[in-house]
């Protein structure tokens, strides 16, 4: 008999789901309050016509290649890595709820219902898809199977990270993201990821799976969400602690929130907005200056 | 049931078919070996000790010093043949391409269990990849008797992959294109790879994965020394190694397997410090050293090399436009990804 027990996963596991306590509500109101009235000003400065969705991508290019902040978007294009997350999400979920051996059967099946999804949608015979369907139904085979082996891949990583039988409550895969509109004007939103939401005794705790290895930002990316979540949903929603997985390099780390760590996140917020507040201003500066001046 | 023969200590080399490749990839009857727990650490300890002060000379504003296997190979055999490597812009030549194309078919098949039309669905795989548009262009400049020779021979290497890579269990967690990544020093040094196929759950009791590279090409001597890398690697990031590597020839059907024992890991540790040793001092700007051996003729810095033309008996690389690397098929998969 083979013991198939990861290395880490039942150990990552159990410490994951350790009870501890809430973060005190006086403590979040303040944290909530000092962040909200740093940000208003910023975004104040928003050019007008534009809005700003900080999400942790961009929380992290703020902090890590600012430079890019004032550089022009590019457009966003469907790819197997971009939308490996979402269907992967899908896989890990029916994997949780025993529909399917493992993530590539499970993948398997949710590319066929995102499609079925996609065709109903398109006769007006049902209200959605997801919004990768489409683009993977008008794919040819080849590229499907990249698609399917990304997804896999990620759903996979994302399966073997976590002892799932050690949850007291199935642990919710791919919810809903957490949104918060600073109130007046709705030009600045946070935007709080996660890949499971579990629950920890009665509080919430969070799982963020990473790309490559954790940078000198690690811990800020992985209470980002949490902060989200403190201004965007109230106290009852903001996790205990987060957990981020590595499956590139192997690396697993988690964070205790408190009130310390909630506040040094929040500074970072405010710091990420001020950056990209600053590139959108000098975006729109760039669109004015007239043709052959060159920037200072 | 094909042929088996014994390559060289510890590698098993054999052409199978059906149940039996299938078997001997999973290592059925053989019990594996069990875990140490304290051998991932150690060999990470070695490796960072060993590290710490040739890691110190490079500056901080060179960047991470990046090791690949081909970074490895390269600079072990030359480092003024890496530096060269390094600096020129890369080739595609046909037998990169057909290792692209082999390889996206092998990851079809194991991913979906059907290929039909094999050349236009791995041109389809090559496009909706991204950053492969060197591999389109070169197809796309063939003639039309060229492009079908290079979609029969790889509907060729298909047809061993489909005969013979059947039976995948999906409790096996088929992983393919998986990335590795594994800093060091900080993350002054990253090893960086992307294995072909892992099969197998890392476990704490019994090593369970199999590590498998696809090669398109012929034999070369390199490629036992890249699978060790990798599994050097898969035991630093999962704290686990794996049971065994494995090296699948699509040309032939021939299947290598090795076991991972602690030599194995030991020996490709010495290699990668003796390797990451030299790319920290070449990113240090240190002088590259010449060292000429039988592949000088193919090196892409011949021109400049004195040495290496005395050794190649020519001033001109042979295959013009092309090097040595390019002998390979492997283009290692190390293109930067960006994820939103």
């Amino acid at each position: 008999m083979i013991a198939m027990r990861l290395p880490r996963a039942a150990a990552v596991t159990d410490a994951f789901v350790t009870r501890a306590q809430r973060v005190a509500a006086e403590a979040l109101h303040q944290v909530r309050s000092d962040l909200v009235s740093s940000l208003v000003p910023l975004a104040a400065e928003i050019p007008s016509g534009e809005r700003l969705v900080l999400d942790s991508y961009k929380f992290s290019i703020a902090r890590r290649r600012p430079e890019l902040c004032s550089e022009p978007d590019g457009a966003f294009t469907m790819s197997p890595a971009t939308c490996r997350r979402a269907v992967g999400l899908a896989a890990v979920d029916r994997c949780l709820r025993r529909s399917a051996r493992g993530p590539l059967e499970a993948v398997a099946q949710a590319l066929d219902a995102g499609e079925q999804d996609a065709a109903l949608a398109a006769r007006g015979e049902a209200p959605g898809a997801p919004w990768w369907a489409r683009w993977y139904a008008s794919l040819p085979d080849g590229a499907r199977a990249v698609v399917h082996a990304e997804a896999a891949l990620w759903a996979t990583q994302l399966w073997t990270a976590l002892s799932w039988e050690r949850f007291e409550d199935r642990p919710a895969v791919g919810a809903r993201d957490d949104w918060f509109d600073l109130p007046g004007g709705r030009c600045l939103t946070l935007k709080g990821r996660a890949d499971v939401r579990a629950r920890v005794g009665d509080c919430p705790a969070l799982v963020v799976v990473a790309n490559a290895a954790p940078d000198a930002g690690w811990r800020s990316t992985l209470v980002f969400p949490a902060v989200v979540a403190c201004l965007a949903r109230g106290d009852r929603a903001v996790p205990v602690r987060v957990m981020g997985v590595w499956p590139a390099s192997g690396h697993v780390r988690m964070v205790a929130v408190d009130a310390d760590v909630l506040e040094r996140c929040a500074t970072d917020v405010v710091s990420a907005v001020a950056v990209w507040v600053d590139g959108l201003i000098e975006r729109r500066n760039r669109g004015r200056r007239p043709t052959g001046v060159k920037g200072s | 049931m094909g042929s088996l023969a014994q390559a060289d200590r510890g590698t098993l080399s054999s052409v199978l078919e059906g149940g039996a490749f299938m078997g001997r990839l999973r290592g059925e009857g053989v019990e594996r070996p069990r875990v140490d727990p304290g051998l991932a650490g150690g060999l990470r300890d070695w490796l960072e000790d060993g590290l710490a002060e040739v890691v110190a000379g490079v500056p901080l504003r060179s960047g991470p010093v990046r090791v690949t296997k081909e970074a490895l190979n390269q600079v072990l055999m030359c480092e003024s043949h890496f530096v060269a490597r390094r600096d020129a812009p890369r080739t595609m030549t046909a037998e990169l391409v057909r290792g692209a194309l082999v390889d996206a078919v092998f990851r079809q098949w194991v991913t979906v269990g059907r290929v039909v039309d094999v050349f236009g669905e791995a041109m389809a795989a090559m496009a909706v990849e991204g950053g492969r548009d060197d591999v389109i262009g070169f197809v796309e400049a063939l003639s039309t008797g060229r492009r079908r020779a290079l979609a029969d021979e790889v509907a060729e290497h298909a047809a061993g992959i489909i005969s013979r890579w059947t039976g995948l269990n999906p409790a096996w967690l088929v992983r393919s294109q998986e990335r590795l990544l594994v800093p060091l020093a900080g993350g002054r040094v990253v090893l960086s790879g992307v294995i072909d196929l892992a099969l197998g759950m890392p476990a704490a009791e019994r090593a369970s994965v199999c590590v498998v590279e696809v090669k398109s090409g012929r034999r070369r001597v390199e490629h036992r020394g890249d699978l060790h890398l990798y599994a050097l690697m898969e035991t630093l990031r999962s704290l686990s190694p794996p049971f065994r590597v494995a090296t699948y020839y699509t040309r032939t059907g021939e299947l290598d397997v090795e076991p991972v024992g602690r030599e194995v890991l030991v020996g490709a540790l010495h290699r990668v410090l003796t390797g990451t040793t030299r790319l920290c001092r070449l990113a240090a700007g240190a002088e590259p050293t010449r060292t000429p051996n039988p592949l000088c003729a193919w090196c892409i810095g011949l021109p400049e090399c004195p040495p290496g033309q005395d050794r190649a008996s020519t001033d001109i690389p042979r295959m013009p436009g092309h090097d040595v690397g390019d002998l390979d098929d492997d283009q290692g998969g190390e293109s930067e990804e960006v994820e939103r």
